[in-house]
């Protein structure tokens, strides 16, 4: 036989390829389990990255607030007297009880915020609620850490009502019209500041998407609500 | 461009894309908070018309929505607010019965996101209804002011502010319109052929006023009243009332696991490639 088995081409095995067979079969092996490994991760982060989505809320019920009691204020009379300071704001609907602080405008004519993200506060260059004009509340939707007094503020609707007790224990009743959101950039001064003819309230506070870049929230949630009295409807 | 500056961006975009999503089903022009609705106040502006009572319809109910008892000559009622629509104001005598024909009645058509004052005018013998356009509102920091003359005593009535004169001459029942003033403390006089009468009001800014000049025994008297009234200094811009700390953990970009779940295929093909290349010629051989 000429054709000896070791003077066939392919029988011929060099020492390269006998090493070269062994590390592609590595280089699979290894492949497969990276593109494996990597999907699964995905999984597993893209699962831990969205902890219930953005409408839910995190555990956690509203704390349970009793409407309040007490004499109604009535509808503002043209021939304004002062009405008194608020002091506190109530929403049963959402759990708020709040004390108010004060808040004016900062160096850069901004609405100031509350220091603190459990309280609510009033702007003192608008009106006093009750009184002709929109009075405007303002509290944060959280803190760094958890929720805020006006976390849930984006819950309320068309006829929630909210009370706000004055210097001299009166309250102030407000049934609310409208809900909006806003991006920052298109906040409507002229509805939140703007004259009004009768009393109403504005509450506003943050929402839509939190850019990590600037730390701020992109949107403004406002609450629009008017004073309830006896005879109106 | 490196990996983390593009998954920073695209996180981003979705950020935003997201947020534009969730807005547009809420973002509405800033008018339409008050879009279905207007103001009406009632006024009695008519000297030696006794009290009325005063009712408000509106169209095609014949109850009424707002009855005021006993108005007399000055008085004017706070706004309420009412849809938009067709109303009806009528005057009744003083305890006459709500189904009595009325003294006097006039319709008034109420437009989104505007006020009115009905007010009753004139002499009792020539009594009207007016219905005057309030206005809502001010160049900013501004007070805007008018002048309801509603003196029957005296036939022509100027009436300044300081050294700025709102209204001269002005005769029974004449409206001006609205002028912007400086805020602060005001004296307004109304001065008459014989009677004058001054008052002493402060004027916020960004709010709206009417003065009213009135008879009262042998003298004049103006009262000031509020339209309208906005916050005092406009807030620039927007409210930072948040930190974050209940929004969503920024979401952990797929693109360097899909990479690398790529990169690791890539080499199992290469590798497979591989394998079948070294055996292909030794199934020829046989």
């Amino acid at each position: 036989m000429r054709d000896d088995l070791t003077t066939r081409p392919g029988r011929h095995i060099s020492p390269i390829r006998v090493v070269r067979r062994p590390v592609a079969a590595v280089v699979l092996a290894c492949g497969l389990l990276a593109a494996g490994g990597s999907v699964a991760a995905l999984a597993v982060a893209s699962q831990h990255s969205v902890p219930g989505s953005h409408a839910a809320m995190p555990a956690g019920r509203p704390k349970v607030v009793p409407v309040p009691l007490g004499s109604q204020a009535p509808a503002p009379q043209p021939s304004a007297r002062r009405a008194a300071r608020p002091i506190r704001l109530i929403i049963p609907s959402i759990g708020v009880s709040t004390r108010l602080v004060r808040l004016g405008l900062t160096s850069a004519g901004t609405l100031q915020v509350p220091a603190s993200a459990a309280v609510a506060g009033w702007y003192t260059g608008s009106s006093r609620p009750g009184a002709i004009g929109a009075a405007v509340i303002g509290g944060h939707i959280d803190s760094r850490l958890g929720p805020g007094v006006f976390y849930r503020l984006r819950l309320l609707h068309r006829g929630s009502r909210v009370y706000v007790r004055r210097a001299g224990g009166t309250l102030a009743v407000f049934r609310v019209t409208a809900m909006h959101a806003y991006l920052k950039s298109r906040f409507p001064t002229e509805a939140v500041y703007g004259p009004t003819p009768d009393a109403q309230l504005r509450l506003i506070t943050c929402g839509g998407t939190f850019d990590y870049a600037t730390g701020h929230y992109l949107g403004n949630v406002i609450a629009y609500a008017v004073l309830v009295h006896r005879g109106s409807r | 461009m490196t990996r983390s500056e593009s998954a920073g961006r695209l996180a981003r975009l979705v950020a935003v894309l997201g947020l534009a999503v969730g807005l547009l089903g809420l973002a509405i022009p800033a008018a339409s908070a008050s879009m279905t609705s207007g103001w009406l106040r009632l006024a009695h502006l008519s000297p030696n018309t006794p009290a009325v009572d005063v009712y408000l319809y509106s169209f095609g109910n014949p109850s009424a929505r707002i009855v005021l008892r006993h108005v007399s000559y000055g008085t004017v009622s706070p706004y309420e607010r009412v849809p938009t629509g067709e109303y009806t104001v009528a005057m009744r005598m003083p305890g006459a019965a709500a189904t009595s024909k009325p003294v006097l009645s006039t319709t008034v058509s109420v437009a989104s996101g505007d006020a009115y004052t009905v007010a009753g005018m004139g002499p009792a013998a020539g009594l009207r209804l007016q219905v005057f356009r309030d206005r809502l509102q001010t160049p900013r920091g501004k007070a805007m002011v008018r002048v309801i003359q509603a003196s029957m005593h005296q036939t022509a009535v100027t009436v300044s502010a300081g050294k700025k004169v709102l209204g001269r001459n002005l005769r029974f029942t004449t409206v001006t319109h609205y002028q912007a003033l400086r805020p602060g403390d005001l004296t307004v006089r109304a001065v008459g052929e014989s009677e004058h009468g001054s008052g002493r009001f402060m004027l916020a800014a960004n709010a709206i006023y009417t003065l009213v000049v009135l008879d009262d025994s042998g003298q004049l008297k103006v009262v000031c009243l509020m339209d309208s009234a906005g916050s005092k200094v406009m807030p620039a811009g927007s409210a930072q009332m948040g930190f974050g700390g209940t929004a969503p953990r920024p979401g952990v970009s797929p693109l360097p696991w899909l990479g690398a779940a790529a990169a690791g295929l890539l080499a199992a093909a290469g590798g497979a490639l591989r394998l079948r290349r070294r055996r292909r010629p030794a199934l020829h051989a046989r």
